[in-house]
């Protein structure tokens, strides 16, 4: 007998495409909008689940702060069967949302607090929430490093934003690449040598790291070195999802499901783990 | 309205019995007939289409020169091109032709008229022109087919599970062969077949190509303690797969 | 609750009225001795003397394949969720198996929670049946204690020759027992038979690995780098009929099915399992357990380790059933012995 259910947690709301942007030759911002106006109210660092009826459904990032309430944007990179589908959506389109999902960024603890942000590649898509939750509520915050790296200078996402990041009197910013091109001013080298650099008082300082899954050993070594406290140092894991719902399985992480008890953890909660680092 | 798509069903060396499967769908056929427009389908029509085809679906293996430049043709006048059945996905029963040298094959199918007939070693479709869907199987199973032929529609990519034929087996809640004490290459195989064989009591005989990181060692031993030969494991695997040897060179 | 008796001659009886009110799964026999939950009409269909089933009842709370939206291109209103779930008795299930649904409504029930499950679980009647013997060699019931009736049930059965000894343990046993009026109270002379069963099993059924099943945990934890991970992974064949026959394997995958008209479709789950190849592969092509020894670790783990930190419960019930099916031969019990020699050491 088949029945119908009131509640689902599968079932999904509208979302209307209002804008799209090429960011890179593979990446694609959508800024959405949920119908009458609703808030997707998230946490800098959540996720939500996209789909594309008939093509699938896939967990992602949410890349704009929560402080701008009308809408918000995906940074999509185009991998997968729907993230290809994805791709060929244009304004006033519709995809079906779910979530937001997981736990974000702990920025309720972080206020008050030093704010060191290390972002690699395309890392750069959820932290990106972060930082503009930080710039929109400055005075909440202590200092803000922003250190950035990628493969090389076409690679950065969002570089316009980027640059006015780097022009705030009241940020500091510096950025990496792998591989220069002629008209690259800035260093050259993997993102932990920037680490060194920083001047940071590590008991009042939070590290926000998202990057490539290599990327983690490396740069969490870098801050241990400089005293800050395993319990400050915050990452956001990748893993396969399916249902974003802490059942299907696949993003477990020893105890813990990525999807409902991360993204975001603190280095503290993962360290001794099976394969989270 | 946008026109129906134009599918046309073309065969090469094979028995044709992909194209039977597909002829004999039954209701579902006609659910298919209503969504495509079928221009070319030597089993069931004789009109021929002088255009170029939304989808091309090709049964068989490529075995000769002629075959060679005719798939090539196909592919140019096609937007997509699904393979389907073993012989055009992995080669299949064709590929035991590559066990032989091809003048003592040739002699053997043709006697005195050989001089006449060129060949060449058998290769799967997809080791001649870009395919862009497989349908695995001998023969195909229609509930796959119908999947794949709706992604192709859709223009979204199918992705043939990779893993043993085992997973679907044992969701069934069939009674494993090898407690029958028979050989079935299901837990090498790729799945996506429902366990269609096993199913119905037959074992399997790796019609769908390997998965793509097979525990070889692993299974050799697994041959070894059910006391089953290797030539014989070797030879119902090559009975199919005989042609991935060409992907090597 | 209270107990009954059920005299072996109404045995036959009771079945069948249950069949008739009722649709009832039962283990039946499939040949080469292997077993099946399948829909029963009369107790001669069924084997109530058997090893457990290829697929633990599991396949009636969360089935392999589900569809749970459907949908129209043209969405919105024309979006459902949809749970198909048919009021059921399951006669026969063996307290391994019990502990097995008692693992997954713990998963299910655990916030968010999965309405199709649930909804689902209340539609089933279990009626327990106790193992008075040992099945094969395979099975870990008394490590785990899971030999015993310890609820879960709405009825048990447990076999004393001339009749049933029969406990009711929910409203929903109770409603049965009244509808089908063959039950006759317990008196002493019943308990005592049952007492001695247990007796008779406290001697036969005993800890099969030698390890107190509370110190797995610790002796995994420390033996995690050990050889013997990598001597699995030599020879698993990633088939994943080790998880899939699991009663406590829960995993699955979502995709999407459209219909010819490419505008309808729904969306559907199907077990999954962590042996897959692709099941840890995000979109990049990480696949975060690559080696298939990382897979099996991963298998054992979860069931002595993550899912004990996360939920203070086994997900192991000693049913034997991943041990039983592998063609590589690898073999829980015999693992764990193997883990706790290194850990000893």
């Amino acid at each position: 007998m088949k029945i119908q259910l009131k509640d689902s947690l599968y079932t999904l709301v509208r979302g209307k495409v209002l804008r799209t942007r090429q960011l890179t030759e593979l990446e694609k911002l959508f800024e959405i909008a949920l119908p009458e106006g609703q808030s997707l109210d998230h946490e800098p660092g959540q996720f939500v689940q996209v789909s594309i009826f008939g093509v699938g459904e896939a967990p992602i990032s949410i890349c704009s702060s929560p402080t701008k309430r009308d809408s918000f944007e995906l940074a999509i990179r185009k991998v997968g069967r729907l993230t290809r589908a994805l791709h060929e959506l244009e304004p006033g389109d519709e995809v079906g949302i779910r979530g937001p999902y997981g736990k974000g960024f702990p920025v309720t603890l972080m206020e008050g607090n030093d704010i060191m942000i290390v972002g690699g590649g395309i890392g750069i898509v959820p932290l990106r929430s972060l930082i503009n939750y930080i710039i929109d509520n400055r005075r909440d915050f202590g200092k803000v490093d922003i250190l950035l790296g990628c493969k090389t200078p076409k690679d950065m996402l969002f570089g316009d934003e980027v640059e006015t990041w780097q022009k705030r009197v009241d940020v500091n910013f510096s950025c990496t690449v792998d591989r220069a091109d002629p008209d690259w001013k800035g260093n050259i080298g993997l993102i932990t040598s920037l680490i060194p650099g920083v001047n940071l008082d590590p008991n009042r300082t939070f590290a926000a790291v998202v990057g490539p899954p290599v990327m983690y050993k490396y740069v969490i070594q870098e801050l241990r070195k400089k005293q800050i406290p395993d319990r400050q140092i915050l990452v956001s894991l990748e893993r396969h999802m399916k249902c974003g719902l802490g059942k299907c399985g696949h993003c477990q992480i020893e105890h813990f499901y990525c999807c409902q008890d991360g993204p975001v953890f603190s280095f503290d909660q993962i360290k001794d783990l099976e394969g989270a680092i | 309205m946008s026109p129906k798509p134009k599918v046309a069903f073309f065969d090469f060396a094979c028995c044709e019995g992909c194209q039977l499967q597909v002829a004999n769908m039954g209701e579902e056929l006609l659910d298919i007939l209503g969504a495509i427009d079928v221009v070319e389908f030597r089993e069931v029509m004789s009109e021929k289409w002088d255009q170029n085809y939304d989808v091309a679906v090709v049964e068989g293996s490529i075995t000769d020169n002629h075959a060679v430049e005719r798939i090539k043709k196909i592919r140019e006048r096609s937007k997509v091109l699904i393979a389907y059945g073993s012989c055009a996905t992995i080669g299949g029963v064709n590929g035991m032709k590559n066990n032989f040298p091809l003048e003592e094959i040739r002699k053997s199918v043709y006697g005195e008229s050989a001089k006449f007939f060129d060949t060449i070693p058998t290769h799967a479709v997809g080791q001649v022109v870009k395919v862009d869907y497989f349908v695995t199987g001998c023969p195909v199973y229609p509930p796959e087919f119908v999947k794949v032929l709706k992604c192709a529609l859709m223009g979204i990519n199918y992705e043939v599970p990779d893993y043993a034929v085992c997973v679907e087996c044992k969701l069934n809640e069939n009674v494993c062969m090898y407690e029958r004490g028979l050989t079935c290459l299901g837990p090498v195989t790729r799945a996506g077949c429902n366990s269609w064989c096993i199913n119905n009591g037959n074992i399997c005989y790796g019609c769908r190509g390997m998965v793509s990181n097979p525990n070889i060692k692993g299974a050799q031993d697994v041959i070894a303690r059910y006391n089953i030969d290797m030539d014989l494991v070797q030879n119902k695997m090559n009975m199919y797969n005989k042609c991935r040897e060409l992907n090597k060179k | 609750m209270k107990n009954l008796i059920l005299s072996k001659e109404r045995f036959e009886h009771f079945i069948s009225l249950l069949a008739k009110k009722h649709n009832v799964m039962g283990p039946v026999h499939k040949g080469y001795d292997n077993f099946s939950f399948q829909p029963i009409k009369t107790a001669a269909e069924m084997t109530l003397k058997y090893v457990p089933t290829i697929i633990p009842p599991k396949k009636y709370f969360m089935p392999q394949y589900e569809s749970f939206l459907e949908y129209d291109k043209t969405w919105g209103e024309n979006m459902k969720a949809v749970v198909e779930s048919e009021a059921l008795v399951l006669f026969g299930v063996h307290t391994c198996d019990i502990a097995g649904i008692k693992a997954l409504n713990i998963v299910f029930s655990d916030r968010p929670r999965d309405y199709n499950y649930l909804s689902r679980k209340k539609d089933v009647t279990i009626m327990g049946l106790e193992c008075n013997e040992y099945c094969d060699e395979f099975a870990s019931c008394a490590m785990m204690n899971n030999h015993l009736p310890d609820g879960g049930y709405d009825l048990f059965f447990t076999d004393l020759g001339d009749f049933f000894f029969v406990e009711v343990s929910t409203l929903k046993g109770d409603v049965i027992v009244e509808e089908i009026p063959v039950f006759e109270e317990a008196l002493g002379r019943h308990f005592k038979e049952l007492q001695g069963l247990r007796a008779r099993k406290a001697k036969t059924f005993t800890n099969e690995v030698g390890i107190e099943y509370q110190h797995v945990p610790k002796i995994l934890s420390d033996t995690k780098e050990s050889l013997i991970w990598n001597e699995l992974g030599d020879k698993c064949l990633a088939c994943g009929n080790c998880t899939n026959v699991c009663p406590t394997c829960y995993c699955f995958n979502i995709w999407d099915e459209v219909n010819l008209d490419l505008k309808t479709g729904k969306r559907v789950r199907m077990w999954d399992s962590c042996q897959n190849e692709g099941y840890a592969k995000v979109a990049g092509g990480e696949s975060f357990r690559e080696e298939r020894s990382a897979r099996q670790k991963h298998r054992f783990f979860k069931k002595f380790k993550y899912m004990v930190d996360r939920y203070a419960r086994f997900f192991c019930t000693g049913c034997g059933r991943c041990s039983r099916t592998c063609m590589a031969q690898i073999n829980l019990k015999e693992t764990l012995k193997k883990l706790k020699e290194e850990y000893a050491r």
